[in-house]
């Protein structure tokens, strides 16, 4: 008799639930950037506005790509919820504590995948989700950046709010 | 004769009220539930016993309105569209886990033995 389970799928069905979940984790991620960037747009922060737009891409890049990894593995990807997220922020510098927050919470999430993948001695999906690593040191990097950008700049002088509108926009463009 | 041998081998599981078998010759699973006949690939199957197993059972009974009696379940390309009972629901629960359970223990023999065969 077959091994039909086999045959059909590389990812265990555990595999496939955590690869699933990031998926949404991602996605959820996407649509945050993009309430940040409607916030900063309406106001009057065009640049860092502009930055978030990309970053919401970005996110999205990131859930699609594993969105297909779990299909092309032989699984089942299961199109997102869209959860509810945060609109309306305190202050300039809070969209970036949060976005902070946001990032490391999803590095937890890969660190979470891969420490499964090693459980389940599924390699391939060890070896493919270090792009994420990769890409997660860089995201990290940046969103710190931010921050430190606010500490630089006073967002309280004259021109505090516009510059650091400019600057962080610059984020990831210039290395 | 041999025919009969072989499906008889390749039944996955059995319950009162159905049995389901693999068929190698197509790849998929067949099920028969309460006299109906539906056969999957494997993906399918798993979208099917999910979807079955998703079923707010407890919501069903605590309801009291004549339409949570029964559901209408379908499965992906309409293999299967039935309405079925609560009663049903379970049963069919009991036959697509028992499957899956079958197929699961096989995949998990199939590569403890090949590693021994290497």
């Amino acid at each position: 008799m077959k091994d039909l389970l086999r045959t059909n799928s590389s990812l265990q069905e555990g595999i496939e639930t955590i690869l699933n979940l990031q998926s949404k984790i991602e996605s959820d991620a996407s649509n945050k950037y993009l309430a940040m960037a409607s916030w900063l747009d309406r106001n009057g922060f065009a640049n860092t506005a502009d930055y978030m737009y990309k970053q919401a891409e970005e996110e999205r890049g990131h859930f699609l790509k594993i969105f297909k990894y779990i299909t092309e593995a032989g699984g089942i990807a299961i199109t997102p919820t869209v959860a509810e997220v945060q609109q309306e922020f305190a202050s300039f510098k809070s969209v970036f504590e949060i976005a902070l927050d946001n990032e490391i919470a999803v590095t937890n999430a890969i660190n979470k995948v891969i420490a499964k993948c090693r459980l389940e001695n599924d390699y391939a999906t060890e070896e493919f989700m270090m792009w994420y690593v990769v890409e997660q040191r860089e995201e990290e990097k940046h969103a710190r950046r931010a921050l430190e950008l606010f500490e630089l700049i006073d967002e309280d002088s004259a021109t505090g709010k516009f510059e650091l509108d400019v600057q962080i926009a610059k984020i990831g463009a210039v290395e | 004769m041999s025919e009969f041998n072989q499906l008889k081998n390749n039944v996955l599981f059995e319950t009162a009220n159905g049995f389901s078998y693999q068929c190698d010759l197509t790849n998929s699973i067949v099920i028969n539930f309460v006299g109906t006949t539906s056969s999957y690939k494997v993906r399918d199957f798993l979208i099917f016993q999910r979807k079955v197993n998703s079923v707010l059972i407890l919501e069903m009974l605590y309801d009291l309105s004549d339409q949570s009696d029964a559901q209408l379940i379908e499965t992906t390309k309409r293999n299967f569209s039935r309405n079925l009972t609560i009663c049903e629901i379970v049963q069919l629960r009991e036959l697509l886990n028992g499957t899956k359970f079958t197929l699961n223990l096989y995949s998990m023999l199939h590569s403890v033995l090949s590693v021994e065969a290497v």
